[in-house]
C-alpha cells in the first residue's frame, strides 16, 4: 500500500531534483574559474573570486548595507504588519475580509507598480513633499531615491503583505479566549499584552521577522529601482555585474555568497522554529 | 520618449503594409528578406518605422525591430557567444573596446555606403559606420539659478556649489552616457583615462542627488523641481525646453581649447548576419538628410549629415541649446575608448560614489 | 473587551498602516487618469482627469502581458502536475528521508529569484555550449525557471491540506468497491483541490510579478511584462505604463474575487500565507 504512493513521488521528485541541483550546480562551479571578462573565464578551479570578495572594501560595504537596510525593513515591517493581523483577526465583521482582500491584493501586484507609486508620491511637487514643505516641517523637497530610507521603504512593500498573512497566521493561534480570561481574573488590559498577547505570539514574531529578512536579503526590483544608482544591495550588484560589466563568473560568486547566508538564515529560523515548538508555543 | 501608437492608426498601417508589399513584390530588390535591427524603442524605432522601414518595403523586404539598450544587448550577445538574434545593432562609443575583444561584427564595404560623403572622415571605418552624435552638456535651470544667486555653470566643478547640494542629476555608470561623462569629469578635473582620481575626487564634491540611468528621468525631475541642474545630453534639454522649464544647456570647459563633450553612436553588422546586403542599405539609408534630421528632432540625439546639421539652424531652441558650428563641434572631447580600463573605472566609481 | 485608548491607538496604527500598504497603488490607479501631454509631469491627483492614456497603451505592453499570462498560466499548470503527485506521494508514503525530500521541493523559495535567474542562464549556455541548444530568450526556459518558482506554492499547500485529510475516507471508498483510480478521481483530488486552487493562485501570481529571474531569461523582443515595466522605468517612460500598471491591479483584485467565489477566502489564508514561504 504503502509502496505504490513511493511511485507517485519519484518523478516529480527528479525533475525538481535535476532542476534544483543541475542549475545551482552549474552557477556555483563557474564561480569558482577566475573571471577574464565577457563571459570567458580561466580553466584552473580557483578562490580568486571570492578572496575578491571578502578582501574588497567596496563589496563588503554592500554585504553590510544589504543586512542593514534588510533588517531595518524587517523590523518597520512587523511593526506596521502587527496591528492590521491583529485587528483582522479579532474582527467578526464581514469588513475583516474585506480587509484581507486588500492585502492579498497587495501581495499579488508586482513591486514594480507599487515603487512606481511610491516614486509619485515622493516626487518634488508630490503629496508628501507638498504637505511637509506646507506644514514647514521641511525646507527643501525630499527624494527617496537614493538613499537608504527609500529602499528600506521600498523592501518594506515587497513584504508587507506577505507579513500581514503571516502575522494574521500567528494571532489567530492565539485564542481571544484567553485574554477575556485574563481580564476576568483582573488583568488590566495593559497586563493582558504583556502577559498573554506579546508572549504567546512573541515566537511567531521572531520567526516571521526571520523571514521577511531573508526576503529583504534577496530583494532585487526595489532595491534597484530606489537605490538609484546610490545605495547597492548584493541582489542589485549581482545584476549589474552581468549586464554593464558581462562578468558572470564574478556575478555567480556575488550570487553565491548571498545564496549561503540566506540559506543559513533559514537554517538558523528552522532551528527556532523546532525549539520554539518544542516548547509547545508556537504553529507557525 | 515612446510615441504611442493609436490602435486606429496602427490597423491603418497595418492595411498599408499590406498593401504596400503587395505593389512592390514584383520589382523588388530585397523580396523575402526580413532584417532585424536592434535599436532602443520609443521615438527612436518609431523613426525608423516612419522613415526607412517603408522604403525598405517597397523594395520589397521587411525589417523587425529588436529593442534594448546596447548594453543589454551585448550581453545576451555574450551570452549566445556571439549568436545574434539581430543583423544590424546600434552600438555606443563606450561598447568600442568590449566589441574589439570579441569577433561578433564583420567588415563593412563602404563602396556600399555611399551616403557616408555626408559625413567626416572619422565618423566611419570598416568596422563602423557612425550614426549620430549627443552633445553631453550640464542643462540648468535659469529661473533656480537665478533664485540662488548663481552665475551660469561654466563646468562641472561649479555644480559643486553649497546651494547645489541634492539638486544634481548625473548620469550612473550603467547608463547609456555613464562612461562617456564620467570621463568628461575626468579630463575637466586634471586626470585622463589612466588617472582617473580626481574625477572621482570632483564627483564627490557635486555630491549629486540622483545617478539618472534614463535621460527623460532629468527632464521630469527638472518639471518637478527635484533638481535644478543635471549633467545629460542637450537634446533631453531641449525636450524639457520644449516641455516649457526654464532650462538652458552650458557646453562644459573640459581643458584649454577644449569644450564640450561628444558621444558617438555607431552601427555594426553582426557576422552571424545573412542578410548582409540589406544591413549595408540600411546603414546608408540611415546616414539620408531625412533621416538624420527627423531623428535628431524626435530623439533629441545630434545628426552626422552635414545637411541636417544646417537644417538643425532652422529652429530656434536647437539653435539656442545645441552647439551648432561644425568645427565646434569636432573640437569637443572624444574620449578613447581603447585606453579606457573599464573594470578599474566601475571600480573605482563603485568604491566612491556608491553610499 | 478592549478600552477606549486601545482601540484608538489601534485604529490609528492599523489606519496607518493600511495606507502605507495600499497608497502606491491607489496612486498608480490615480494617477493613470493623467490628462495631461505625454511630456507633463505625472501627478497624483491628476490636474485633468482622463482615460487618454488607457487607449494609447503601445502594443509592446500588450505584448508583454500577453506573454506574462501565457508564462504564468503554463508554468502553473507544469508545476502542479509535478507538485499533485509529489504531495500525495510524500504525505501518504512512509520513509526515514521525507524531511530530506521535502526540502527538495521547497528549496527554490530558498533561493533568491536573483541567484535562480543567473543559476538557470548559465544552465542554458552550457547546453548551449554542449548541444548548440539555447533556451535562453525562449519560451521553453522561461517556463523551466517560472515552474522551478512556481511548484513550491503548490507543494507547499496541498501538502498542508493533505495532512488534514482523513484518510478514512479513501479506505471507505475502497471499501465500498471503488478501484484506485476512481478513488483518486472522486475521494481525493476533490478534497485537496482548495490547496490546488490557493496554491495555484500563488504561484500564478509569483510567475506573474517576477522581474529578477525574468530579467536574466528575456530576449530582445521577448520581454515579460514586469521586466519591460523595470525597464521603462530605468530607460524609457510613458504615462501609458501608468494605464496599463493599472489594469493588471484591477485584473489582480479580479483573480482574487474569482478566488473568493471558488473556494472562499479563507482557505486561501489558511493554506496560502502560512506555507507561502
Amino acid at each position: 500500500m504503502e509502496n505504490r504512493w513511493i511511485a507517485y513521488l519519484i518523478p516529480p521528485f527528479i525533475i525538481t531534483l535535476l532542476l534544483v541541483a543541475g542549475s545551482q550546480f552549474v552557477f556555483i562551479q563557474n564561480s569558482f574559474y577566475q573571471d577574464l571578462g565577457l563571459g570567458r573565464t580561466g580553466t584552473d578551479l580557483t578562490l580568486t573570486n571570492y578572496l575578491k570578495f571578502f578582501s574588497d572594501s567596496f563589496y563588503l560595504k554592500t554585504f553590510w548595507i544589504t543586512i542593514k537596510v534588510s533588517a531595518i525593513a524587517a523590523l518597520l515591517t512587523l511593526f506596521l504588519g502587527f496591528p492590521i493581523a491583529y485587528v483582522v483577526a479579532r474582527m467578526k465583521s464581514k469588513l475583516a475580509m474585506f480587509l484581507l482582500a486588500g492585502i492579498v491584493v497587495s501581495t499579488f501586484v508586482t513591486i514594480v507598480i507599487k515603487v512606481f507609486g511610491l516614486i509619485i508620491i515622493f516626487s518634488a511637487d508630490g503629496l508628501i513633499n507638498k504637505t511637509l514643505l506646507n506644514l514647514g516641517l521641511i525646507e527643501r523637497a525630499y527624494s527617496i531615491i537614493g538613499t537608504q530610507e527609500g529602499v528600506v521603504i521600498g523592501l518594506m512593500h515587497f513584504t508587507i503583505g506577505f507579513s500581514v498573512l503571516l502575522l494574521y497566521s500567528v494571532v489567530v493561534t492565539v485564542p481571544p479566549s484567553l485574554e477575556y480570561a485574563a481580564q476576568i481574573h483582573g488583568a488590566s488590559r495593559f497586563r493582558v499584552y504583556q502577559r498573554v498577547i506579546i508572549p504567546l505570539c512573541a515566537p511567531g514574531f521572531v520567526v516571521g521577522g526571520l523571514m521577511i529578512f531573508n526576503m529583504c536579503m534577496g530583494a532585487f526590483t526595489s532595491a534597484a529601482l530606489l537605490g538609484g544608482g546610490r545605495i547597492l544591495t548584493l541582489p542589485v550588484l549581482v545584476q549589474r555585474t552581468v549586464m554593464m560589466e558581462v562578468k558572470y563568473s564574478t556575478a555567480a560568486s556575488i550570487a553565491f555568497v548571498l545564496l549561503v547566508s540566506v540559506i543559513l538564515i533559514n537554517l538558523f529560523s528552522l532551528i527556532a522554529i523546532r525549539r520554539l515548538r518544542s516548547a509547545r508555543l508556537v504553529v507557525a | 520618449m515612446k510615441k504611442n501608437k493609436n490602435p486606429l492608426a496602427s490597423l491603418g498601417l497595418a492595411f498599408g503594409l499590406a498593401l504596400g508589399v503587395s505593389f512592390s513584390a514584383t520589382a523588388g530588390e530585397f523580396d523575402g528578406v526580413t532584417l532585424k535591427v536592434a535599436t532602443w524603442g520609443g521615438s527612436w524605432k518609431a523613426n525608423m518605422e516612419k522613415i526607412i522601414v517603408p522604403k525598405f518595403e517597397a523594395l520589397g523586404g521587411k525589417i523587425e525591430f529588436v529593442t534594448g539598450s546596447p548594453a543589454a544587448n551585448f550581453a545576451k550577445l555574450v551570452a549566445g557567444r556571439g549568436r545574434a538574434p539581430f543583423d544590424v545593432m546600434e552600438v555606443l562609443d563606450a561598447q568600442v573596446g568590449d566589441f574589439a575583444q570579441v569577433d561578433y561584427l564583420q567588415p563593412i564595404n563602404l563602396d556600399l555606403i555611399p551616403n557616408k560623403v555626408n559625413l567626416q572622415p572619422f565618423q566611419y571605418n570598416t568596422t563602423y559606420v557612425g550614426s549620430w552624435n549627443t552633445q553631453e552638456t550640464i542643462c540648468y535651470n535659469t529661473e533656480k539659478f537665478a533664485e540662488l544667486g548663481l552665475p551660469a555653470p561654466k563646468t562641472y566643478a561649479d555644480l559643486a556649489a553649497s546651494e547645489l547640494q541634492d539638486k544634481v542629476s548625473l548620469p550612473d555608470i550603467n547608463s547609456g552616457a555613464g562612461l562617456a561623462n564620467f570621463g568628461g569629469v575626468i579630463y575637466a578635473a586634471g586626470g585622463d583615462e589612466q588617472n582617473i582620481q580626481p574625477g572621482l575626487d570632483l564627483l564627490k564634491k557635486i555630491n549629486a542627488t540622483k545617478f539618472w540611468t534614463r535621460g527623460g528621468e532629468t527632464k521630469t525631475q527638472f518639471e518637478s523641481g527635484d533638481i535644478y541642474a543635471a549633467v545629460v545630453h542637450a537634446g533631453w534639454c531641449t525636450r524639457a525646453a520644449r516641455a516649457g522649464s526654464p532650462v538652458m544647456t552650458v557646453h562644459p570647459e573640459i581643458k584649454p581649447g577644449v569644450k564640450g563633450l561628444a558621444k558617438e553612436g555607431w552601427l555594426g553588422i553582426m557576422k552571424s548576419s545573412k542578410n548582409v546586403k540589406a544591413a549595408h542599405w540600411f546603414i546608408n539609408e540611415y546616414l539620408t538628410t531625412d533621416f538624420q534630421y527627423e531623428y535628431a528632432i524626435n530623439s533629441g540625439v545630434f545628426p552626422l549629415n552635414k545637411d541636417a546639421i544646417e537644417k538643425m539652424k532652422g529652429d530656434e531652441i536647437n539653435a539656442k541649446l545645441m552647439e551648432l558650428r561644425p568645427d565646434a563641434i569636432s573640437s569637443m572631447l572624444r574620449l578613447d575608448y581603447s585606453k579606457v580600463d573599464k573594470t578599474a573605472w566601475i571600480d573605482g566609481w563603485n568604491k566612491t560614489l556608491t553610499k | 473587551m478592549q478600552t477606549w485608548t486601545e482601540k484608538i491607538i489601534m485604529f490609528i496604527w492599523c489606519g496607518f498602516s493600511y495606507v502605507f500598504l495600499l497608497s502606491p497603488m491607489i496612486v498608480v490607479m490615480g494617477a493613470s487618469l493623467h490628462g495631461g501631454e505625454f511630456s507633463a509631469a505625472i501627478k497624483f491627483p491628476p490636474d485633468e482627469p482622463s482615460f487618454q492614456w488607457y487607449s494609447k497603451i503601445p502594443a509592446e505592453q500588450f505584448e508583454a502581458l500577453g506573454l506574462s499570462l501565457i508564462v504564468a498560466a503554463v508554468a502553473t499548470f507544469i508545476a502542479a502536475l509535478i507538485a499533485i503527485p509529489a504531495a500525495l506521494g510524500l504525505v501518504r508514503s512512509n520513509f526515514k528521508l521525507k524531511f530530506a525530500v521535502s526540502s527538495v521541493f521547497r528549496a527554490p523559495l530558498q533561493i533568491p529569484a536573483i541567484v535562480s535567474g543567473i543559476a538557470f542562464l548559465q544552465l542554458y549556455y552550457l547546453i548551449f555550449d554542449t548541444s548548440g541548444l539555447m533556451l535562453a530568450g525562449t519560451i521553453p526556459g522561461m517556463l523551466l525557471g517560472h515552474v522551478f518558482i512556481a511548484t513550491p506554492f503548490l507543494f507547499g499547500t496541498i501538502v498542508a491540506v493533505l495532512q488534514r485529510f482523513d484518510h478514512r475516507l479513501e479506505e471507505a471508498s475502497y471499501s465500498l468497491g471503488a478501484g484506485r483510480w476512481r478513488t483518486l478521481y472522486r475521494v481525493t483530488l476533490p478534497t485537496i483541490m482548495p490547496g490546488i486552487y490557493s496554491g495555484g493562485l500563488y504561484a500564478f501570481m509569483v510567475s506573474f510579478a517576477d522581474v529578477p529571474m525574468s530579467i536574466f531569461l528575456t530576449a530582445p523582443g521577448f520581454v515579460t511584462y514586469p521586466v519591460e515595466l523595470f525597464y521603462a522605468m530605468e530607460n524609457d517612460f510613458d504615462p501609458s505604463i501608468l494605464a496599463s500598471s493599472s489594469l493588471v491591479i484591477v485584473f489582480c483584485l479580479a483573480m482574487l474575487l474569482i478566488v473568493q467565489k471558488v473556494v472562499g477566502l479563507e482557505t486561501l489564508l489558511r493554506s496560502g500565507g502560512g506555507s507561502a514561504r
